[in-house]
């Protein structure tokens, strides 16, 4: 009989658990949008988590000798990826992106203090590699033209939308005749409705909520500070969807308290910095990516000052 | 995962002693009116009590340190999830532990007697009338308030430093259960030489408060109640859910055991994967400390630093960080071990 020790009871959380709540709560504003946009992109969606799992199945056969299918995180990498990049993105680019993230960002470096997050680098990657169809703001219909997400439209025209079409996700009037315009990526079109889930896998206990409460507020702040539109940049551009599915990602964030919190914060105000002073809007991979790079400093740093302030009473 | 018991807080039933009679007191022990601070220690000795909330420390010691101190308090916060012993005995003895803590009170020269308890209403509106004259102070239901050091949090408004005792604050914090074994001894002339505790099989929806003698076996316990027992298949837990440890039947019933679980052994294997980084440990340590990265240093041997000694001296091994862990990783085991580096 193997030894059981105490604590003899759970919280009930298991990591594999963790991954498949965030990925049912990533389907259901992908769903929304299949039906809204009569666009078949939730089965897309579906296909490229499968080819998430086969990825990492095909790593653990190779690297560690052993068959296993459980691999809802690398199911998540692959379909916070797809959510985030127009759904007009064709099939081999986003197999190289996958791949990429998985065999090299995600996978060897499971453990280390330092981990970036994978589906950041996979977006990166396609950012780089493949910049047209990154930015092919569209429906996958016939009459399919490059257009700019509302977030672009505002800072390169000036052209300022109103809140309801900013809630609801759909820009009306003249555009909405001539093109038939879904602004932004299918994760981002929602943002009430993400914000709710993301209440709700706070509430589950799946992610914590410190990181991503620090980074809207500090990207809020920072927005005003800039003169910018608080409201407008909020739900805008992915912000809401990366507040809850990228920055509380528990594996390339710190661990203590102190340390999501200034991550959360560095997060915000680069990224606004970055939306503000350049011509990208898409900031947020590059301040994700920071925002990991700073993790292991800002845990060592909470560790000793936590010491500190224990030794000081 | 275990079944959920529902405990009706306001009424507790009343404890189901087993039928072993005691044999009759061979001597009195003195009365409440010929306390004396020089003389109360031996007599703890005498009817040999240990700190019964799972301590085991010796009261004696304990009490002797805190003569002077300026206020006594009773902690009625029971530690561990899913037991009620502190509970009941509050409810249903209350004349013993009122002598029991009047007599500790008079001895240390104590002004004031705090009760903590546990914040159900309707117990508490009961307890205000069973103890008039005690200041009565609501803890949330959270686990760990029952800790002493958490207990003198919401007492004096901040975390103790580490390596104080409370009685170098001007506290003596004693367990419900302690007290009552002081003020049985005062007035019925009984040793402690009975357990009061919680006897639980929640797979089998049994759910009991019971009175053991000290030094039974625990298959004598589970026997008396007609509850079944396979070694291979269930798991005797003697002292909670949290901090416990796994009992052998023919262990005895120590003063310490605040009480035994009767668990399915299948339901609780769990298999240890790879730490993720989540920090859940983190956001649930009560004492806001970094267990993981303690882990990490214990592991690697970088033992050194102050600020690992300062956590580490300040961890109580509570559990809740192996508890929340969701790669089930056996953190409170290491840093129990780790507690061997410290000088």
């Amino acid at each position: 009989m193997p030894a059981v020790n105490s604590p003899f009871l759970r919280s009930g959380i298991r990591t594999s658990g963790m991954a498949v709540w965030a990925l049912a709560a990533l389907m259901v504003p992908a769903t929304i949008y299949s039906i809204l946009y009569s666009s078949p992109f939730i089965f897309r969606l579906i296909g490229y988590a499968l080819l998430g799992m086969l990825a990492e199945a095909i790593y653990v056969l190779l690297v560690r000798r052993k068959l296993k299918f459980n691999h809802a995180g690398s199911a998540l990498t692959a379909t916070i990826i797809a959510a985030s990049i127009p759904s007009s993105m064709p099939f081999l680019p986003m197999l190289y992106a996958i791949l990429l993230s998985i065999w090299i960002v995600k996978l060897p470096m499971v453990g280390l203090p330092l981990r970036f997050n994978a589906a950041m680098a996979g977006r990166l990657f396609l950012m780089l590699v493949y910049p047209n169809q990154t930015v092919n703001w569209g429906t996958p219909t016939a009459d399919v033209i490059s257009t700019a997400t509302p977030q672009e439209l505002y800072h390169l025209e000036g052209f300022a939308l109103a809140l309801p079409q900013l809630l609801f996700g759909r820009i009306e009037g003249i555009w909405e005749e001539l093109f038939l315009l879904v602004p932004g990526s299918p994760g981002e079109t929602f943002p009430i409705l993400l914000l709710l889930l993301g209440a709700l896998l706070c509430f589950k206990g799946i992610i914590a909520w410190r990181a991503p409460v620090a980074f809207l507020v500090s990207f809020a702040v920072a927005s005003a500070a800039f003169g910018d539109s608080v409201v407008f940049n909020l739900f805008s551009s992915a912000t809401i969807f990366s507040a809850v599915f990228i920055v509380s990602d528990p594996v390339s964030t710190p661990m203590s308290k102190g340390g999501k919190v200034a991550v959360g914060i560095l997060i915000g105000v680069s990224s606004t910095v970055i939306r503000h002073t350049t011509y990208y809007t898409e900031a947020i991979v590059y301040a994700i990516l920071l925002g990991n790079l700073f993790a292991p400093l800002f845990d060592r740093l909470a560790f000793s000052l936590q010491g500190r302030k224990l030794m000081r009473r | 995962m275990l079944r959920r018991i529902k405990i009706d807080w306001a009424t507790l039933p009343n404890f189901q002693p087993l039928e072993t009679p005691f044999p009759a007191p061979e001597r009195i022990y003195p009365g409440l009116e010929e306390i004396e601070p020089e003389s109360f220690p031996d007599f703890l000795d005498e009817i040999g009590l240990v700190g019964m909330g799972g301590s085991g420390f010796p009261a004696s010691e304990k009490l002797r340190a805190s003569i002077g101190a300026h206020t006594l308090v009773i902690n009625g916060v029971e530690c561990e999830p899913g037991i009620t012993i502190d509970q009941t005995v509050l409810l249903h003895h209350s004349l013993w532990v009122q002598a029991g803590a009047n007599a500790t009170a008079k001895a240390i020269g104590a002004k004031r007697v705090a009760l903590a308890v546990k914040d159900h209403p309707d117990q508490v509106a009961k307890l205000r009338k069973l103890y008039p004259e005690y200041d009565i102070i609501p803890f949330s239901d959270r686990y760990p308030v029952g800790a002493e050091k958490l207990i003198l949090k919401k007492l004096t408004g901040k975390i103790p430093p580490p390596g104080t005792r409370p009685y170098q604050l001007g506290y003596l914090v004693q367990n419900v259960v302690s007290l009552r074994a002081t003020g049985r001894a005062i007035i019925d002339g009984f040793p402690v030489v009975e357990r009061p505790l919680t006897l639980t099989a929640p797979a089998a929806r049994f759910y009991k408060n019971t009175i053991v003698p000290v030094g039974l076996p625990v298959r004598e316990v589970l026997t008396a109640f007609a509850l079944p027992y396979d070694p291979v298949r269930h798991l005797i837990v003697g002292g909670g859910l949290m901090m416990g440890r796994e009992m052998a039947p023919d262990d005895g019933v120590e003063k310490t055991t605040t009480s035994l679980i009767l668990l399915e052994r299948a339901a609780l294997e769990e298999k240890e994967h790879g730490c993720i980084r989540c920090g859940a440990c983190n956001t649930a340590c009560p004492l806001s400390l970094h267990p993981y990265s303690l882990v990490e240093r214990i592991q690697k041997g970088k033992t050194d630093s102050a600020a690992f000694q300062a956590q580490m001296t300040e961890c109580f091994l509570c559990g809740v960080c192996s508890a929340v862990c969701p790669s089930h990783i056996p953190l409170v085991q290491t840093l129990a071990e780790g507690k061997q580096c410290l000088p």
